[in-house]
């Protein structure tokens, strides 16, 4: 699991420059280009915002999450990050069959660089959410603080369960092709099992917030809600979790890549 | 310098198997499992399961020396290259090559379609190990040697295949390899491209770098190579001197091709009622008054005829022709034909024409053109034999009844090659170095 991150270290340039492409040909063509960067989590913020804070409005809880787009803004689009980034690295191995199987090419920095490009996508996202909390504001809600200064640590804390993640995924991808499927809808379950379109504290029953909070993912989703909404800090509790989550994470996903490495251009 | 006791090879090759997972479906999570489990697809595989694309190879490249490896499609050629690149992992056997290995397996392998030729620069550099520096320095120098000029600014979607190829050789050649592993690609670029790369590969060997060189080009490899390895179904055949492993490989394959001549010819079966295949063909008509039931090509002097149909220029061949009268027949001609598989007639001959005055053929006979030294040019020839009449009316003409395969040990060009040797006077000064083609 060291062997991964080895390399990642030697081909750090290699990984920028593979992102750069990658966000440059994704936008190669289109009349908006990076502005897609923008609109893309705009509109997804639109439906979601009408969809849970018009028709199905969430219990309030004893948190107060008005207003309601602003709450979710700081739980989706950390959330579009790491499930895309899973996504687009679980595929990413088949999608560069041509390179992997002629030439000598890390093949690491694949998923690597679907988590550093979606990375850059959630970072160019931020400035929304910023503008969000300013009208949070400007309308009298109490959201924002100091907490936001937490928030590089917490994107940090995050980077490598998704990273790990991806790796582990991109290896089983390509040799069992079924894990596609199978994580689409894992994500989509994980999506509406986390607090992010509705407070923990909003949960009716104990038995279920417990569930809730067992959910590894629980904790970065905490961790963004009170660094961006409610600008405080998290307590150590939230951090030891992030870390232990993020290290067993980017553990297993490496070693099981370390483990399919040799075997990964066979597969593909 | 490599690890083991191997301290002059600039790569070693040791035992070297490879198995492939002949593919199944609904396979795929036994794969995973013994991927995981055991970091192969293939080991403890049933036999009938496995496909063994390279079987026990072994050999030492010394720096500054070009090897090739030459055999047919499947013989696990490239299979070899991607080993000794480091893209598949041997199931058996090691690797250890000295230096930054640069592999051109495939033309364009790495280039992202999307992007510029400049962008694709860099990162094929740098997937070939080298700095965003040590690319910058060399930048101009690849550009000039892939002569694309302005086309490097556009997206290489809008390449064409030779684009594709120069651009990707340029980038390999310019990484400084200390192993250059060249798979095939020279072909695709126009001959002036091909040129420059192999005058390119030529310095880098001048300078000591190794070279290995897979290629169905036996001619290029014969040029290029100073010892050559044929793969044959994965297992090393034969392993030396360029032109003796060629001429053998070559023999091989013209064998092979006279086998399955032979067989489609038994196939077709002689006489019996209806249009044979021959007829439907348009490859034999005639009245069959008399009948050619066989003809065949015999390479070698008096003592030592045999039957083949493969040739070095210049050796004594025999065509043997045995034909059956149905009825006596006192008007007979038999001809042969040499010509190229274009339809450009070569040589032909016939008994009339060498004044032979027919008396009579009756029942089963054999005839034979024999030719003491048949000095065709290398290539592939049609040979037709024919029974006819002196007005030329056919009893019996078989066009293409064999093909036959010559060889040429100096590299002259055309289709016929005569005895001849260089002479000068005065002021000429010159040197031959190819100890292989003075046997003559």
């Amino acid at each position: 699991m060291f062997e991964s991150a080895v390399q990642i270290v030697r081909f750090r340039s290699l990984l920028a420059t593979l992102t750069a492409r990658e966000l440059k040909a994704r936008y190669r063509g289109s009349v908006l280009g990076f502005l897609w960067s923008l609109i893309n989590p705009l509109l997804l913020l639109a439906v979601y915002g009408v969809v849970f804070g018009f028709i199905l409005k969430p219990g309030r809880g004893e948190v107060d999450i008005r207003p309601y787009a602003v709450f979710l803004v700081t739980g989706l689009f950390p959330w579009v990050w790491f499930s895309t980034s899973l996504l687009e690295g679980a595929g990413s191995l088949i999608a560069n069959a041509g390179l992997i199987r002629k030439a000598v090419f890390p093949a690491e920095l694949l998923p690597l660089v679907s988590v550093s490009a979606n990375l850059v996508h959630f970072l160019l996202a931020l400035p929304i959410a910023g503008l969000a909390l300013i009208a949070g504001r400007l309308l009298g809600h109490p959201v924002g603080g100091w907490g936001i200064l937490l928030l590089p640590a917490v994107v940090a804390l995050h980077l490598p369960l998704v990273a790990g993640l991806a790796l582990g995924l991109s290896a089983l991808t390509a040799h069992f092709k079924d894990v596609r499927d199978i994580l689409t809808n894992l994500l989509t379950l994980l999506f509406f099992a986390t607090p992010i379109i509705y407070p923990l504290a909003a949960v009716p029953s104990r038995a279920l917030r417990l569930v809730l909070k067992l959910n590894p993912l629980t904790p970065y989703t905490l961790a963004y809600q009170q660094t961006l909404f409610q600008g405080t800090v998290p307590g150590v509790g939230i951090w030891v979790e992030m870390a232990v989550v993020s290290a067993v994470g980017w553990a297993v996903g490496a070693w099981l890549f370390g483990r399919l490495r040799e075997t990964v251009v066979e597969a593909v | 310098m490599s690890e083991g006791g191997v301290n002059d090879a600039a790569l070693t090759v040791e035992g070297l198997s490879k198995l492939y997972r002949r593919a199944t479906p609904g396979d795929q999570l036994r794969t995973l499992k013994s991927a995981l489990l055991e970091g192969t697809l293939t080991r403890g595989l049933a036999p009938e399961r496995a496909i063994k694309a390279l079987d026990d190879i072994s050999f030492t490249v010394a720096p500054g020396e070009a090897f090739g490896v030459i055999g047919g499609n499947g013989s696990g050629k490239s299979t070899l290259l991607k080993v000794v690149a480091g893209i598949l992992k041997p199931s058996a056997g090691r690797v250890a090559a000295t230096g930054r290995v640069a592999a051109l397996i495939e033309l364009g392998a790495g280039f992202h379609p999307e992007i510029t030729g400049r962008e694709n620069v860099f990162i094929n550099g740098a997937v070939l190990g080298l700095s965003r520096r040590e690319i910058e320095r060399r930048y101009d120098d690849i550009v000039a040697f892939s002569g694309l000029g302005d086309f490097i600014d556009e997206p290489v979607k809008n390449y064409s295949s030779g684009m594709y190829v120069r651009l990707g050789f340029a980038v390999a050649v310019h990484t400084d390899p200390d192993v250059l592993l060249v798979d095939e690609v020279l072909a695709v670029g126009d001959e002036a491209f091909a040129h420059r790369c192999l005058r390119r590969i030529r310095e880098l060997l001048a300078d000591g770098r190794t070279l290995l060189f897979v290629s169905h080009s036996l001619d290029l490899v014969d040029d290029l190579c100073d010892r050559v390895l044929w793969l044959d179904g994965g297992k090393p055949r034969l392993l030396g001197e360029p032109r003796r492993v060629i001429d053998a490989y070559r023999q091989a394959v013209a064998e092979e091709e006279g086998r399955e001549h032979r067989k489609a010819k038994e196939g077709s079966g002689a006489g019996g009622s209806g249009l044979s295949d021959e007829e439907a063909d348009g490859l034999r008509w005639g009245s069959r008054r008399a009948e050619i039931t066989a003809a065949r090509l015999m390479v070698g002097g008096d003592g030592a005829r045999e039957e083949r149909y493969h040739l070095e220029s210049g050796e004594p061949v025999t065509v043997e022709i045995d034909v059956v009268a149905h009825e006596p027949l006192e008007d007979f001609v038999f001809g042969v034909m040499v010509s190229t598989p274009r339809g450009i007639e070569v040589w032909g001959t016939n008994t009339d024409l060498a004044g032979y005055e027919a008396r009579l053929l009756e029942g089963d006979a054999r005839v034979r053109l024999a030719c003491p030294a048949l000095r065709l040019g290398a290539g592939d020839y049609l040979v037709d034999v024919a029974v006819h009449t002196r007005d030329g009316t056919p009893f019996d003409y078989r066009k293409s009844v064999f093909a036959l395969t010559v060889t040429a040990r100096d590299r002259g060009v055309g289709l016929y090659a005569p005895e001849h040797r260089w002479e000068a006077e005065g002021g000429v000064d010159w040197r031959r170095d190819d100890p292989g083609g003075t046997s003559r």
